[in-house]
């Protein structure tokens, strides 16, 4: 047994209901255990009580025990359980602190105390396993997200830790690289605790399910037996779920955006994009994918005004408005009704409207940044959508999303798009509904 | 780069030394196509705004100094409106050659400063230093923080954007300070945790072994005292 929780209950400092309540549980070795459950659910909170963060970093009211390689968190700080426990959290670029990818990895073997001749071969070991090694020399400034999410798991592998944790580690990789980095993760030959939002990539390697609604441990059981219980009781986390939406295309309609020839490179020499063709029609909602590296912010960003395109053409036939990824670190104002206001020149009445329609009408007087990272993503939709744009663009914003939320979202863009305007979504997220779905391939690097 | 940081760093220091000292144009011309050359090894999109900084801050010397100073007898040219202080501007033979010296020492400092900051492993020099451990990397790290708040200023700038607002000016841009500071707090909070969780603070902590000092090290040291005595004797 690695780890234990006991009647484990836990409120953040400030009140407001208990993130967890009365949970119990137990991890043995070899167990790669996935943790479901709605953003908000206390999922994050669990993996931080696993690792010693809460209440140790976090404050708050503890009531409960969770020992982990027998030591009480209570008693044990977070850095005395480091080495033992991993953790690697959503945002990599939160988390890294050294300034190339080797001195990175070997950052937490440092801190632990690794004998020094041993270090920069667990480091290369723990490189080679995620398919990075040849980034060892890298700056870590300069690398991508999803290199970065690999990075931060080569650092949490070089520790050899009995339990890591990992809090939606994926969520910058595109298919093929979560599948690596998951598999990196399994082959470590301790415990795995997973909270993912893309169900079907976390039960498919899972031995175990927890499902988490409300802080409370609603689910505790092998994945088959699981399966029934979310297929009875939680059909959107159940395996192979149903897209929740599946819109007709709609009638021929006229063309609100059409680009052609459109190249683009960051440095010369170095296509990102190469003569890229797309149309959108007025109550489309069309999915621009690909794996990383490919193109789609970039493309999006040129559709979007933010970037010039070395060459081709871009029409639009009306207003274009984009959410960038990870719309919640952008917020600009001292109230949510301020942010939503701002497209408009201050109306509040349309910017309460666009509250509204995202559920987050009942807390317009508070600071954006007191919001949870859920209601960030929707804040943001609304600061973008206030001003009724004829074209949405959208850059992952599934990302964290939890499948209810992403079938609302799903279900507020297809209206958004029936009332004549179109949207356009950049995601790796292959389950994600739409019209029409165009792929960027790093291959080809064209979109028909 | 071969060179272990040390090294690399006290060799860069002395030639940036050396040039602030040379009084001869060619040797100093020389130090500075040396320091350019090794700049040069650096990625082109990293290196590029600190070549152009450093090249385009010695320009600028070597332009207008001699139109600001008053020295030598050789006129080479004498003209053109008359301001007060300064008089009439000319050029004179001595002017430029003071104009040149000084560019290229200014020069030659900021691609040794240029060549430090891209070449040398900064985590690694932070750990090789014997004294104020944790005051050094407190340091490396706001360090490296920096180009996550260029990101992060990017990302901003792009997100009031797309919602349609122009930013432009000082005054637009000044407007998204407070929320770019906001973030970085957050930012450094999360940084704070995830150090935590990966063990910084404990008693026990150990350092990776930096590679064995080879004779090129040892002849970057030697070269590095040299290049400091010949700037203040020969050069």
């Amino acid at each position: 047994m690695i780890a234990r929780v006991e009647h484990l209950t836990f409120c953040y400092p400030g009140g407001g209901p208990p993130a967890l309540s009365d949970v119990s549980l137990q991890i043995g070795t070899g167990e790669v255990i996935a943790l479901l459950g709605p953003s908000g659910s206390g999922k994050s909170t669990l993996l931080r009580a696993l690792a010693g963060l809460v209440p140790h970093f976090h404050g708050g009211r503890f009531a409960g025990r969770v020992t982990v390689a027998g030591l009480d968190t209570r008693t044990t700080r977070p850095a005395e359980l480091a080495g033992r426990v991993a953790t690697v959290f959503q945002d990599p670029e939160d988390q890294v602190v050294m300034a190339r990818v080797a001195n990175e990895v070997a950052f937490g073997l440092e801190n632990i105390g690794t004998a020094p001749a041993e270090i920069w071969q667990r480091v290369d070991e723990a490189l080679t396993a995620v398919d990075a090694l040849h980034l060892r020399d890298r700056l870590t400034f300069e690398l991508s997200g999803g290199e970065l999410q690999r990075i931060c798991l080569a650092s949490a592998l070089a520790l050899r830790p009995e339990l890591i944790l990992l809090d939606e580690p994926t969520s910058q990789l595109d298919s093929d690289g979560a599948e690596d980095f998951l598999a990196a993760a399994e082959g470590l030959g301790g415990a795995v605790v997973l909270s993912e939002q893309r169900i079907d990539r976390a039960l498919s390697l899972a031995t175990r399910v927890l499902f988490v609604e409300g802080g409370r441990l609603l689910l505790d059981a092998p994945r088959d037996e699981a399966g029934d219980w979310l297929a009875a009781h939680r059909p959107r986390y159940a395996p192979g779920a149903p897209e929740s939406l599946r819109p007709s295309p709609p009638t021929e309609s006229p063309p609100i955006l059409s680009i052609s020839g459109v190249s683009y490179a960051y440095s010369p020499g170095v296509l990102v994009l190469d003569e890229a063709d797309l149309v959108v029609r007025r109550g489309e909602v069309v999915v621009l994918e690909g794996p990383n590296g490919s193109g789609k912010t970039t493309l999006a960003k040129i559709i979007a005004g933010l970037l010039e395109p070395d060459a081709g053409r871009v029409e639009c036939a009306g207003r274009i408005g984009m959410l960038l990824q990870d719309p919640g670190r952008y917020l600009v104002r001292e109230s949510v009704l301020e942010e939503a206001a701002l497209a408009v020149d201050g109306d509040h009445a349309r910017a309460r409207a666009a509250l509204d329609r995202v559920g987050l009408d009942a807390l317009v007087e508070r600071h954006p940044r007191d919001l949870s990272s859920g209601e960030r993503e929707r804040l943001g939709l609304a600061a973008v959508a206030v001003a009724e744009p004829d074209l949405l663009i959208l850059d992952e914003p599934t990302r964290g999303i939890d499948p209810d939320r992403k079938a609302a979202i799903a279900a507020w863009l297809e209206n958004y798009a029936a009332s004549g305007r179109a949207v356009l979504v950049a995601t790796h997220d292959r389950s994600f509904p739409a019209h029409r779905r165009v792929s960027l391939s790093k291959e080809v690097l064209v979109a028909v | 780069m071969k060179l272990a940081p040390v090294p690399a760093t006290l060799l860069f220091a002395s030639a940036g030394v050396a040039g602030l000292l040379a009084s001869h144009l060619i040797p100093l011309a020389a130090l500075t196509l040396v320091l350019l050359g090794v700049c040069l090894r650096a990625p082109a999109r990293r290196r590029r705004p600190y070549l152009y900084g450093a090249l385009a801050t010695g320009l600028g010397i070597f332009i207008f100094s001699p139109l600001l100073a008053v020295e030598g007898y050789n006129v080479l040219w004498q003209g053109g409106p008359t301001f007060p202080v300064l008089g009439q501007l000319g050029v004179t033979t001595e002017e430029l050659r003071t104009a040149a010296l000084n560019g290229l020492r200014l020069s030659a400092l900021a691609l040794a400063f240029s060549a430090y900051a891209l070449l040398v492993d900064h985590d690694r020099l932070v750990a090789a230093a014997g004294f104020a451990p944790r005051s050094a990397f407190a340091v490396a790290l706001a360090t490296r923080l920096v180009p996550s708040l260029e990101r992060d200023a990017g990302g901003l700038s792009d997100a009031v954007r797309g919602r349609g607002i122009r930013v432009s000016g000082a005054s637009g841009h000044a407007k998204l300070l407070s929320p770019l500071v906001a973030g970085s707090l957050e930012r450094a909070v999360n940084l704070a945790e995830a150090m935590e969780a990966r063990g910084f603070g404990r008693q026990t902590r150990t350092h990776a072994p930096g590679l064995p000092w080879t004779s090129l090290d040892r002849i970057a040291l030697a070269g590095g005292a040299f290049l400091v005595v010949a700037g203040a004797l020969w050069l």
